[in-house]
């Protein structure tokens, strides 16, 4: 489903919206993008780069309380609360790299055992993404992990700008829903239109982005590359902050632990957070044993998951090249250089 | 309760035993599911012990999978979750979920010989596979189980071990001499050299700690075992238990869910990352 709204309309949906569920978008808070929620009457101007933080959260928030326990003087622990409620909420703004890495989110998070937290939120947000028609910030790289900047997979709804009007496609049935529900807004799609599109779509693939020329050559030679001490040198710079996982769109690792609130009688709560692959008691055993001892050991997790185990298991790359990585990063460490230094081989 | 699967079910200890005593004391918890709960395993599979308040341990399930009144875990003191659990007693209740992971593929094993090798805590995930080859013991050809601890006082399952003498070869190590030992001194590897197996249609099934398993490896393929003769197990940090979390893994394999059993065949294909 198709259709097109004019600029000036783009309030009006969102106060239509409003009535039936939370509505997020970019804003420019403390000095970053982040996803913030609209507040009623405010202007929505989808005029951002992409956010610091990614969409992640709304299917996978920073902490997230499983249930809770309280055992009453040596009595069975009663366990409650566990299954999260959920408000309706849209998300608007979403970069197609942060819709693409729902789809990676998806396989973690629903193949196997199904996630009753994720699958909650999943079902009850819609992502509304937005082209990116602007030229590529410096560490953008989707093209070469086989994404665009007008990519839909994850999405639910892509919004491509055009010249005073946006072209809205509902890719699902929650994002028809959106736009059905505000149908009288939207006008019907023309032939011009279409060409303004295509226009649009084209010349954003014109920009040059950073690149990696073979993604099948970079696995294969992280394969190959395991014991390489290349790793230890790579890596050498790294504090091991986690700023590469926490801000990465498709980053899924968790912790869970217990919170107490109060000792007598027991209560707390179990809770799962974002966890890091980055630091040292990610993998420690109790006994002291950790068997990714040093910062090169974790780089080549972090690297060797995203772009060969994850296509091992699920044939697709773990990056959806956002870049946020390589930004963020205090000390510079760069996935796209390393994936290009292993595959050129060049320290050998 | 709801099909939540980080959800424990909640299981009353019924019974506690002391196997061995000292700062990495083990003992052997026997749990009953309440509220009708409970679930079957295959031996080799795992669960997470809850202690609410401290958090969540991944367990061997140590009895056999028959037994579906009550499950066992032998337990060693260890961190936060674990010395929690030795401070619990009898009537107490903690949270289980699973079972996790893979199995020992024991019928494959027919008409086999099953030479078991443990040392130290390694016992337990091996012993629902002694369990379920004695169950069946016409199943099997020669059975032969290796243990060792450090001294005598070190040997779990003691009283148990005695008892499958008549089913099985047993023999039992200490590392160094003691007053009234019988069996053999020195590593649990020495004495499996010391009463070679033959290999023609053998299996063996290894655990313990990771020196003792590489050592013993070394050895049996010495006498002759293939690769894909030999299984055992690894060990990953865990907390999730259904492939989720994202710790465990080595290479491109979950162990809580790929894992923990291998043959070492699969092991040597996999990076030394555990
Ligand atoms: C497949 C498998 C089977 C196991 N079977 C047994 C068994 O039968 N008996 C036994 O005594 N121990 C077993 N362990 C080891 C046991 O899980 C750890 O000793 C235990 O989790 C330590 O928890 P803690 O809270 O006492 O230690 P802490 O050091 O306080 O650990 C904190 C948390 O880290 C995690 N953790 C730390 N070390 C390990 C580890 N080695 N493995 C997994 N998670 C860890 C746990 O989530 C734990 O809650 C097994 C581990 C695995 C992976
Ligand atoms: S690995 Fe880096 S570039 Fe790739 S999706 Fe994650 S944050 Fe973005
Ligand atoms: S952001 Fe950079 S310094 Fe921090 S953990 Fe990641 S690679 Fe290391
Ligand atoms: S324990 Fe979480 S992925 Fe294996």
């Amino acid at each position: 489903m198709e259709a097109i709204l004019k600029r000036n309309r783009l309030g009006q949906w969102i106060t239509e919206l409003q009535e039936r569920a939370e509505i997020y978008a970019p804003d420019f808070v403390e000095d970053t993008w982040e996803f913030a929620k609209v507040g009623r009457g405010a202007t929505v101007e989808l005029n951002h780069s992409n956010t610091v933080r990614p969409a992640k959260r709304f299917v996978f928030p920073q902490r997230e309380v499983l249930y809770r326990f309280r055992i009453e003087n040596s009595q069975s622990p009663k366990l409650t609360d566990t299954e999260p409620k959920v408000e309706s909420t849209v998300v608007f703004g979403v970069r197609p790299c942060d819709g693409r890495a729902m789809v990676r989110n998806d396989r973690v998070f629903t193949c196997g055992f199904s996630d009753p937290y994720y699958q909650a939120r999943h079902d009850n947000v819609v992502f509304v993404g937005l082209a990116c028609n602007a030229p590529p910030s410096q560490n953008c790289f989707c093209v070469s992990v086989g994404g665009s900047p007008h990519s839909e997979d994850g999405l639910d709804v892509l919004m491509t700008e055009l010249d005073g009007r946006y072209h809205v496609k509902a890719l699902t049935d929650k994002g028809s829903d959106i736009v059905r529900s505000a149908g009288d807004l939207f006008q019907d799609v023309k032939a011009a239109d279409m060409d303004d599109v295509g226009n649009a779509h084209a010349i954003a693939l014109e920009y040059s982005q950073r690149s990696i020329s073979s993604m099948e050559a970079v696995a294969a030679a992280l394969r190959r590359n395991f014991d390489s001490p290349i790793w230890d040198k790579l890596a050498r710079a790294c504090i091991g902050c986690g700023a590469c996982t926490y801000l990465c769109p498709s980053c899924h690792c968790f912790d869970i632990n217990d919170e107490v609130t109060n000792k007598s009688p027991l209560t707390g709560a179990r809770v799962r957070t974002w966890d890091n692959c980055q630091f040292p008691d990610f993998t420690m055993h109790s006994s002291g044993h950790n068997p990714r001892e040093d910062t090169g050991a974790r780089l080549r997790q972090r690297i060797c998951h995203k772009l060969l185990y994850f296509v091992e298991t699920h044939n697709m790359q773990q990056c959806t090249g956002c870049g946020r990585c390589i930004t963020h990063c205090p000390v510079g460490i760069d996935i796209v250089k390393i994936a290009n230094v292993m595959e050129e081989g060049v320290w050998q | 309760m709801s099909e939540n699967v980080y959800l424990p079910q909640l299981a009353r200890i019924v019974h506690i035993k002391d196997e061995v005593p000292g700062a990495r004391a083990i003992k052997t918890f026997r749990v009953e599911f309440m509220n009708g709960g409970g679930f079957d395993h295959e031996p080799g599979q795992c669960a997470m012990i809850s202690v609410f308040g401290k958090g969540e341990s991944m367990i061997s399930i140590a009895s056999a999978p028959t037994i579906t009144d009550y499950k066992q875990f032998s337990i060693m003191r260890s961190g936060r979750v674990t010395t929690a659990i030795h401070d619990m007693k009898v009537g107490d209740v903690i949270g289980v979920r699973g079972p996790y992971g893979n199995k020992f593929p024991v019928s494959d094993w027919k008409g086999r010989n099953l030479v078991f090798i443990g040392g130290g805590c390694g016992l337990a995930p091996i012993w629902p596979v002694i369990q379920t080859a004695v169950a069946n013991r016409m199943d099997f050809d020669k059975i032969t189980v290796f243990y060792g601890g450090r001294t005598s006082r070190d040997i779990m399952y003691a009283a148990e071990l005695e008892k499958l003498r008549g089913q099985a070869d047993v023999h039992l190590s200490i590392d160094s001499p003691e007053e009234g030992w019988e069996g053999y001194c020195g590593f649990v590897p020495a004495n499996v050299m010391d009463k070679p197996q033959r290999p023609d249609n053998a299996i063996a099934i290894t655990c313990g700690p990771p020196i003792m398993i590489k050592f013993v490896i070394s050895n049996l393929r010495e006498m002759g075992f293939a690769d894909e003769q030999i299984y055992t197990t690894i060990e990953n940090k865990m907390k999730c238990g259904i492939g989720k979390c994202g710790r465990c893994n080595v290479g491109t394999d979950y162990v809580c869910v790929k894992g923990p059993v291998y043959s070492w065949a699969q092991l040597k294909s996999l990076p030394q990352e555990y």
